[in-house]
């Protein structure tokens, strides 16, 4: 009864995501990463975006206006559609931290570590590219974990992330260290894609507003 | 009586019928929710829904506030200090008897 009356408190936790904006979110943030990182390279060499405080006020114009559009966009999709159909929820912020999820990821990590190093003795990555790799992956991983259990179709998109990942990293073995944008496109794209799917689901579930609600 | 049977009958009646304890469960996880997304939640008919939350703001575990979001009705519940407090022993109680 302990077990059960703390997952039904988990409840709150995971309606934050019943709309797919908390991935959505996260898919924005990653494509203005990759686009403030191609700016980074298409700009010509001698521009003063890419260099000392003009580069710093660019990066973080770019940082201001993605969470601007971040907040805005989950904020206008809880308001007009989430609250009406399942209704508003005020969350609580607690320091504690999930163990669980901790090791969660760590095992998570060091699996996928473990895989990639198998893949770098045949000369395949680097140590480093590994990691980054484990992280980005365990990073989605462990989101559907905590946030989106009630979806499984979600592991298979973690299965499509780490091997998309991979082959890119196989077709062009430097693309995560020296071109890292494209990668960061791909994963935000995955992020995005994921959400909307999640949004589309909720939509077609639930039922419209109902005035007459309370 | 033994200790176990004592955590048992120390148990908060209010808290410990079933309705009730969805409820304040679910409160207890948020900071303020609305009577929709309970409803939702706990899949309780609205009769009965309102009827926990009456006997629950008796007990002043629960803030009922009426309010409109735009031209729609609105009621905001929270846990009060009370009845967080309550839900902490009744854990607590739980924990012992089990």
């Amino acid at each position: 009864m302990k077990d059960e009356l703390q997952n039904y408190m988990g409840r709150p936790k995971r309606y934050n995501n019943i709309d797919g904006t908390g991935e959505m979110g996260m898919g924005i943030f990653l494509l203005s990463f990759a686009l403030l990182n191609y700016l980074q390279t298409a700009l010509p060499a001698k521009s003063m975006w890419r260099h000392g405080f003009a580069n710093m006020l660019l990066f973080f114009a770019g940082v201001l206006l993605m969470l601007g559009l971040i907040l805005w966009i989950t904020k206008a999709i809880k308001k007009h559609i989430t609250w009406p159909r399942t209704g508003y929820v005020a969350f609580r912020r607690s320091g504690k931290s999930s163990w669980k999820a901790i090791a969660f990821a760590a095992v998570g990590g060091a699996g996928s570590v473990c895989l990639f190093e198998l893949a770098a003795r045949h000369n395949a990555m680097n140590l480093a590219e590994a990691v980054y790799l484990a992280v980005l992956v365990g990073a989605y991983a462990i989101f559907i974990y905590r946030f989106s259990r009630e979806h499984p179709w979600k592991w298979l998109v973690v299965i499509f992330m780490a091997l998309g990942l991979f082959a890119m990293t196989l077709i062009v073995p430097s693309i995560l260290m020296e071109s890292w944008w494209f990668p960061m496109l791909f994963f935000g794209l995955v992020w995005l894609a994921s959400g909307g799917a999640t949004l589309y689901l909720y939509i077609r579930h639930t039922q419209p507003p109902d005035p007459e609600a309370e | 009586m033994n200790e176990q049977l004592r955590a048992i009958s120390e148990l908060d009646r209010v808290i410990h019928e079933p309705g009730r304890l969805m409820i304040v469960a679910m409160l207890a996880a948020v900071k303020e929710c609305d009577f929709l997304y309970l409803l939702h939640e706990t899949e309780l008919n609205k009769g009965n829904l309102s009827g926990h939350l009456a006997r629950l703001e008796e007990a002043g575990y629960v803030e009922i506030e009426k309010t409109y979001r735009g031209k729609v009705p609105q009621t905001l519940l929270r846990l009060t200090r009370a009845g967080r407090a309550a839900f902490d022993q009744y854990r607590k109680g739980l924990k012992a008897a089990f």
